[in-house]
């Protein structure tokens, strides 16, 4: 099988951020720079925006529309802003693929009640985030072919984000709260609602009219279906829903497939049943207690999530991590990876109907990890391991002959078994061969990262392109595949897991001794004024946040760029004219966890 | 009359054998799927978790009978009784010893094993059809055009089978002398043969009809308690009986040594024989993923149907001028 990888491969080279918004103002000159501590960012007018990201596109080399998202200022305290500019600020993040580097950022103000044009025509990708901008802000994007509210459902009143929307209780404007002691004097509001419990409902809602909407039973997609054209037989299609209970939905998702025979003709991702508005509870938190939370997104790989949020605040903060403490996150985050990937080849062999059998050898290997991480953080799921400015705990005792032993002897043999035990196998190579196909091109346009492009031929890696920690010092490969099916990403997730271990192998033998938290410590921080976007290459793809300051001991905006969740941009272009047996396979080879998906 | 109450008596003891054999076929293959799978699988209900099957069926029984609304209710509750009668009917012609068949000796051994495996097909049809379900439909259309399509297949080898032993008895067929060139030729069948049973018992890796991963589980999505128990037992019972088959057929049934002499021998070594090839269905189970159901007509249609009618073609040869 090694015939096929195209390993080493590098970038071209940064992106010259400076220049690009140079190009941008050059074509817009009302663009304004503003600059919001570690990060600079242009102004762009909502009629200007698709001008704005058609240059970057075209002439700056952005091709990945990483993330959207918004701010509502409101109730901004800081000083840096002014008062009366306009309430709510939509956040685009542009990366180059090719030449990797740090991000573009454009800001577009807009205020209550207007509108601003949708990027899909430039970018497919944002269609996911757009929808969410409109679910948890109510901003209209003007031309969206699909603006719906995603995360939460259409009974649901107000937009969730908005800074003047509070939540039943938790947020009552009286405090402290009154009794909720039976005997008191008092009802509780979600009692008074007729459907349920600590929900409100649009004054136009009745729950007992209310339909799914038609929109939700998608139509055809595909355009080589027969229905209803010409002198053929006449079939009819029939919907299914796969999903929420399902067993191969890898959690509470649920996607509509319109199918006629077996063959899918349709289908539309609907999601959002494990919704608890993270990003809501983030910013009632202080920072340091994000830091658990984060856990619970991707809850297979709580390092690499802790890693991103730490990168974020400490670009804000402008803290140094002891070496050590560097070593430590590498090591750890490579671990997760590890188990992420075993873990995701074994569900996509789940998927492909091998009866458990792979997913246990798998775990099997998985556990000895987990033993690793319980003994270093106290949990082997839930690791709140890092802290900003370094790790929480020193190694205990053995812990790094442990490491080795695991490293060393059990994960390349248990990599070497499964390799030769599935790679050859003619079912798995039937069934994952030339199915679930997308370009490279499609993949980046759908903001697509992580696994999935390096399976399409496209040597984009966080590690390499942007290199934060101290992953510029270990020799290692970026597996790509050219072919990007099924097949390729099982195998891409195999490659990647060896070079894990060859992370993991130098970076045990270069830990260096010293200290591993920098700073004094404490509970409250209060980062300076500003926004920070930090990004790790998460084991699912480029994991996100997105992070604004106002000088307070909570975050003013905490945004995280899910990739589970856009990496389902692809799902329905991927799945149209395969079989419905395909589409389970390859929803399990984009390796969404829901935790990450719902937030 | 006493003949028919001796009928009756073989009867009630050969369902309530083949039962048990379902009750521990599925311990079994707990247990095995559990050491494939580095796991020890159940170990709490009595010695080695051996009470495990009663455990099961206690609970199967008091479950609550709901049927659903939305169901057609006479062929919903018809469904799980046509798919589990023809596994058991199957045995009545099967020969247990020497000269002795589990009810009957009779001279179409071969076309009742055929009549009644193209019946169990209507169990699982009914079943996704009533349930008003589009799992249920989409396993039940599955399962009717694979079970018919891999029916050609076995039936080929079938005839070819019958036309080498020249009889249509199975009880006459394992005691026809074979020469050992003949055991080859058989035994080469043996893999398709294998192979189109795993598609006719919804075994893995053809269970496309029960899909867990697409379709929840096919045909018996709507099902739950007893009813949901009988398509196990079906398909549990199923396997031993085609196993029972195959053994008789390619492996020379009760026949071991000094089986002639000693019947009660017969019954014994066909259980070992039986036991080795439920060996290999739950062994291919916990091992290999599942085609896709187009794979898999194609692999049938392009392959298996060829296969058998070159292997029909030159037995036909053999048995005209080697025999």
């Amino acid at each position: 099988m090694s015939d096929i990888v195209a390993p080493s491969t590098t970038v071209a080279g940064p992106l010259d951020v400076a220049g690009t918004l140079a190009l941008v103002q050059e074509a817009l000159p009302d663009a304004k720079p503003v600059s919001a501590g570690p990060t600079d960012y242009l102004e762009v007018a909502p009629d200007q925006l698709i001008e704005a990201l058609q240059v970057l596109r075209d002439q700056g080399g952005c091709d990945l529309l990483s993330s959207i998202t918004c701010t509502d200022y409101l109730s901004y305290q800081g000083r840096a802003r002014a008062k009366d500019g306009p309430r709510f600020e939509v956040v685009y993040h542009l990366y180059s693929t090719a030449q990797g580097g740090d991000c573009v950022v454009l800001h577009v103000p807009v205020d209550d009640g207007e509108s601003l044009p949708t990027a899909t025509p430039v970018y497919p990708g944002a269609n996911l985030q757009e929808r969410e901008v409109w679910d948890l802000y109510g901003l209209v994007f003007d031309g969206h072919p699909n603006l719906r509210r995603i995360l939460l459902w259409e009974g649901f009143e107000g937009h969730p984000m908005r800074k003047d929307w509070h939540e039943a209780y938790y947020e009552e404007d009286q405090k402290p709260f009154r009794s909720r002691h039976p005997r008191a004097d008092f009802a509780r509001s979600e009692d008074k609602v007729p459907w349920g419990k600590n929900t409100r409902y649009p004054a136009d809602w009745d729950p007992d009219d209310w339909q799914e909407p038609v929109t939700y039973v998608p139509v055809s997609q595909d355009p080589r279906s027969r229905n209803g054209a010409g002198d053929h037989l006449s079939t009819e299609s029939v919907v299914v829903n796969l999903g929420p209970h399902h067993p191969s939905t890898h959690g509470v998702f649920r996607m509509i497939v319109r199918i006629e025979g077996e063959t899918v003709i349709a289908l539309e991702p609907d999601m959002g049943y494990l919704h608890r508005n993270h990003e809501k509870i983030g910013e009632r938190n202080t920072w340091l207690m994000n830091m658990p939370f984060t856990d619970r997104l991707d809850y297979i790989n709580s390092m690499s999530n802790n890693w991103g949020y730490a990168l974020a605040v400490e670009k804000l903060m402008g803290l140094e991590v002891p070496e050590r403490a560097e070593y430590l996150r590498v090591i750890m985050a490579e671990l997760s990876r590890i188990v992420n990937h075993l873990w995701s080849i074994g569900f996509i062999l789940n998927d492909l109907g091998a009866l458990q059998t792979p997913a246990l050898y798998a775990i099997e290997e998985r556990e000895m990890i987990l033993d690793l991480f319980e003994s270093v953080s106290g949990a082997r799921m839930m690791c709140n391991y890092l802290r900003f400015g370094g790790v929480h705990r020193d190694l205990p005792a053995g812990w790094a002959e442990r490491a080795r032993y695991v490293v060393h002897e059990r994960l390349p043999r248990a990599l070497d078994q499964l390799d030769d035990l599935l790679s050859g196998n003619e079912i798995v190579n039937t069934r994952g061969r030339g199915v679930g196909y997308l370009s490279a091109e499609q993949l980046i346009s759908l903001s697509v990262t992580g696994p999935m492009i390096r399976a399409a031929g496209v040597p984009y890696d966080i590690r390499r392109c942007e290199p934060y920690g101290v992953y510029d010092r270990f020799d290692f490969d970026i597996p790509t595949l050219p072919h990007s099916d099924v097949y390729d990403r099982y195998y891409i997730r195999l490659l990647e897991a060896r070079e894990s271990v060859r992370i993991v192998q130098q970076a045990l033998a270069g830990l260096p001794e010293g200290d591993i938290l920098a700073g004094k410590g404490g509970y409250v921080f209060r980062p300076p004024e500003g926004e920070a976007y930090g990004r790790v290459e998460g084991p699912k793809g480029e994991l996100g946040f997105y992070l604004v300051s106002d000088g307070k001991p909570n975050p003013y905006r905490y945004h995280i760029r899910a990739p589970s969740y856009i990496n389902l941009n692809a799902l329905a272009p991927m799945t149209v004219g395969y079989k419905v047996a395909d589409a389970i396979v390859i929803l399990g080879a984009i390796d969404i966890v829901l935790g990450e998906v719902d937030r | 009359m006493p003949q028919l109450l001796i009928y009756l008596i073989q009867a009630v003891v050969l369902c309530l054998v083949v039962i048990t054999g379902f009750a521990y076929l599925t311990w079994l293959e707990r247990k095995l799927i559990a050491r494939f799978q580095v796991r020890i699988g159940p170990n709490r209900a009595g010695p080695f978790g051996l009470l495990q099957p009663a455990a099961d069926a206690v609970k199967a029984m008091f479950k609550e009978e709901y049927i659903p609304g939305h169901v057609d209710k006479f062929v919903y509750v018809l469904a799980p009784m046509l798919a589990l009668a023809p596994a058991l009917i199957v045995w009545a012609v099967i020969p247990i010893a020497k000269g002795v068949p589990a009810m009957g000796d009779v001279n179409i051994g071969f076309l009742w094993i055929l009549a009644i495996t193209g019946v169990e097909s209507f169990g699982v049809i009914l079943a996704g059809w009533s349930s008003n379900n589009n799992y249920s439909l989409l396993g039940a259309l599955r399962s009717a055009a694979q079970m018919i399509s891999y029916e050609i297949p076995l039936g080929l080898f079938l005839v070819s089978i019958a036309m080498l032993g020249g009889t249509f008895s199975l009880v006459e067929l394992v005691e026809t002398p074979r020469a050992p060139w003949e055991w080859i030729w058989i035994w080469i069948a043996f893999p398709f043969f294998f192979t189109s049973i795993l598609a006719e018992t919804n075994r893995s890796p053809f269970d496309l009809p029960e899909t867990e991963n697409e379709l929840v589980a096919g045909f018996f999505t709507e099902y739950g308690g007893m009813k949901f128990s009988m398509f196990m037992m079906a398909e549990y019972i199923n396997m031993i009986t085609t196993s029972t088959v195959v053994s008789t057929l390619f492996f020379g049934g009760w026949q071991g040594p000094l089986a002639d002499r000693y019947i009660w021998l017969g019954p014994v070594y066909l259980f070992i024989k039986v036991l080795a090839l439920l060996f290999l269905f739950i062994w291919i189970r916990a091992s290999i993923s599942r085609p896709r159901f187009d794979q898999l007509m194609r692999f049938n249609w392009k392959f298996m149907i060829p296969a058998g009618l070159v292997y029909l073609t030159v037995s036909a040869v053999i048995t005209v001028f080697l025999k």
